[in-house]
């Protein structure tokens, strides 16, 4: 077995209460590395097309990589993959916490979860012995996922839904310690299958081709996050919520149900004002990692819990014009503890408030007013009243209720926090991601409109070959697994400390702008590893991984996973963005909506797809796509 | 002509406002020149690394410093961070 995996993958019959262990195909985990690739390949072969996303055939499948269950920081991450409720495409969504960790010690690489218990269920997986236990989980339904972990108990590694998951709430997540696995309804497919929990231990080591070379290099690399202005510094002192100040002043932050991009009381939401007034001190990580990017906040009656992301702050802050940080805090805390994508949340949240703007819908809920929130996350949760559409997601609310205008969605599944009208790049990420309108599957944003070195957002260069290698970048980084985050390192601290309105800076950035093929010939070359993540696959596996293999790896998951969404009915048609993106301006003066339409096609043709977005035979012969 | 201008948290600390209006101005250096006078003694320090964007857009991407302000403008200085 190659090194770095555990050799094993359990296949559990939650019906039948039956469970084998297989060997971990060495093929697939050359081509697809582990985590979200592995498991898209999983999904691809194990199930047939059109199947019912919450019935039995669907199946859940927990993936790790090569890279969990080591000390590297930002390494133990999980991916869970499924076909989506939301979009009916490919389902995938990563975790942070200590469940990743507990799979490697339990000696197994891959879940599949298959079939459907009768009755709430939960797994106790002993990987010492190789033994499965089928628990019944009657008395842990209708609970928290908070209190679940607890009384399944805290120092075990597992992995948990809440009641929006046992309720098949579209938008529900998996949740381990206090991360989440949030986005396209994974958690729902768990509870679609009545699975309430899954708990892993054992003491496995992971083996590594050179383990003192990659123990020698992983402290260099500490010591370089360390001193890196973003990794060091304002994400473990901010956590996400950094951003809040910068992608207000860059016009991008999600305002009125996306309608603007600017929030005047922004700065009532940000990382520094928590910082300043509710931040407790206290941190929290997922396990091994020195960036510590969770920070923690006390809610009266409750304790002391995570704080808001920035997505969260971005959704339920200004897209609800709300800047009352205690309210937001509470409605983290509650969506976390119900098991649900704030993302989403927020997104459906909005588009109600804009309903109830409009005369369409009486909800009650309106922009600003933060009354009857709490209530609503609860009613969603528990799907009761009008909860119950909302758990549907913005995609179905709109065909219900009208007002696809301003339905914030993409495949069906909702925007991120960043409005791709002022992010031009970011919209072409977010109309063709295989899983719909997220933001970690490129990060495009960051080289646009967030980080310290950003190209002009609204003009047409690099705008789809920016996509295309971040694409590729985050499929393989969600593969191996490790957190999307790292990518913020490979800026250099020096361009944090350049003075971004000098002429060199400037001309640095226009250079990079004028790059287009170039900047992808020279992502593609297969060298020798550079980047940390390269290296340390390089030393766990002992395969030499550059840019280069990066990039082809992560192009192969790209198109498995197209060709699966081709498969379920998805076209592309659905590779587009809402109409209020495409047509309303984001700042009076400004030129209308995203042009879209004069991008795609530069970016099919870079990707190898045909004018229908169709992967060409050559494209996936080359990247040895089998389908 | 009025614009808003809209200063970084640290600025905003020491302003004890989170954006202020300036008058008579036509280009974003002479808006940025209302700043300096309105933040005192701590502006270079505080704006240091941060870029200025109007209405959102880099002004770097733009006609720099020069680049000319029309009614109603939002100037923003904008420091980088990652998050996400
Ligand atoms: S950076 Fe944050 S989310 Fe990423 S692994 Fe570290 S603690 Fe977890």
């Amino acid at each position: 077995m190659i090194k770095g995996y555990a050799g094993r993958i359990l296949e559990v019959d939650l019906k039948n209460k039956t469970f084998e262990f297989k060997p971990l195909d060495e093929d697939t985990a050359r081509l697809y590395i582990g985590g979200k690739g592995y498991g898209a390949r999983l999904l691809y072969d194990l199930t047939s097309a059109g199947i019912d996303p919450l019935g039995p055939d669907n199946v859940l499948i927990f993936a790790t990589g090569p890279l969990n269950g080591s000390v590297a920081p930002q390494s133990n991450r999980f991916a869970v993959v499924c076909k989506s409720p939301l979009t009916g495409g490919i389902g995938s969504a990563t975790c942070g916490g200590s469940y990743a960790y507990g799979m490697k010690k339990a000696g197994i690489d891959v879940l599949i979860c298959r079939n459907a218990a009768e009755r709430p269920l939960r797994l106790e997986i002993d990987g010492d012995n190789s033994d499965v236990k089928f628990v019944d989980a009657s008395d842990l339904w209708g609970k928290g996922s908070y209190e679940t972990q607890k009384i399944l108990g805290e120092k075990k590694n597992h992995a948990v839904i809440g009641p929006a998951g046992e309720n098949k709430v579209l938008f529900a997540g998996i949740v381990s310690n206090e991360r989440i696995a949030g986005r396209t309804g994974v958690g729902a497919v768990m509870g679609s299958k009545n699975l309430k929990a899954v708990t892993v231990s054992g003491s496995r080591k992971l083996e590594m081709e050179d383990k003192a070379a990659f123990a020698a290099y992983t402290k260099e690399v500490r010591a370089l996050f360390r001193d890196h202005p973003v990794l060091g510094n304002s994400m473990a002192a901010y956590g996400t919520a950094a951003i809040v100040n910068t992608t207000n002043a860059r016009n991008i932050i999600p305002t009125h149900n996306f309608k603007y991009g600017h929030f005047d009381r922004a700065k009532s939401i940000s990382g520094e004002y928590m910082a300043d007034h509710t931040l407790v001190g206290t941190k929290s990580s997922c396990i091994h990692c020195p960036v510590t990017c969770g920070r923690q906040v006390d809610l009266p009656g409750i304790g002391t819990v995570k704080g808001p992301e920035y997505e969260t702050l971005g959704l339920m802050g200004s897209n609800l014009e709300i800047s009352d940080i205690e309210k937001i805090q509470e409605w983290n805390y509650l969506a976390d503890d119900m098991g649900m994508d704030t993302i989403s949340l927020g997104a459906v949240l909005s588009f109600t408030m804009e309903l109830q703007e409009r005369g369409m819908l009486d909800s009650g809920l309106q922009f600003g007013n933060p009354a009857g929130v709490s209530e609503m996350i609860k009613d969603i949760g528990h799907r009761s009243g009008l909860g119950d559409d909302l758990a549907d997601g913005v995609k179905r609310m709109s065909a219900k209720h009208g007002g696809e205008a301003f339905a914030m969605h993409v495949k069906g599944l909702e925007l991120s926090a960043y409005d791709p009208r002022g992010s031009w790049g970011q919209g072409v990420e977010y109309a063709t991601t295989n899983r719909g309108g997220c933001h970690v599957s490129g990060a495009t944003m960051y080289m646009e409109s967030v980080g310290p070195f950003t190209i002009n957002p609204q003009n047409y260069k690099l705008k789809s070959d920016l996509p295309y290698v971040q694409q590729n970048i985050a499929a393989a980084i969600n593969s191996m697994v490790l957190c999307i985050f790292t990518t913020y390192g490979i800026v250099p601290k020096f361009v944090h400390e350049a003075d971004p309105k000098s002429w060199k800076f400037r001309a640095a950035v226009a250079a990079f702008e004028n790059s287009g093929p170039l900047f992808r010939w020279v992502n593609s070359i297969k060298g020798k590893p550079m980047l940390w993540f390269e290296k340390w696959l390089t030393l766990i596996t002992g395969t030499n991984i550059s840019s280069g293999h990066i990039q082809e790896i992560g192009a192969r998951i790209f198109n498995l996973e197209r060709m699966y969404n081709l498969r379920e009915g998805l076209s592309a048609a659905d590779d587009t963005l809402p109409p209020r993106m495409l047509n309303e301006s984001i700042f009076p003066n400004m030129k209308a909506g995203h042009p879209l339409g004069e991008l795609l096609p530069r970016y099919y043709q870079i990707r190898g797809w045909d004018s229908r977005g169709v992967p060409t035979e050559k494209t996936l012969k080359k990247l040895q796509v089998a389908v | 002509m009025r614009v808003t201008v809209e200063p970084t948290y640290d600025m905003s600390k020491v302003l004890g406002v989170d954006s202020f209006e300036v008058e008579d101005v036509a280009t974003v250096a002479e808006a940025v020149e209302k700043a300096r006078e309105r933040v005192g003694d701590e502006f270079e320090k505080l704006s240091r690394v941060a870029a200025i964007a109007v209405n959102g857009v880099l002004v770097s991407h733009t006609k720099g410093m020069k680049t000319r302000l029309s009614d109603g403008d939002r100037i923003s200085f904008v420091k980088a961070a990652a998050g996400g």
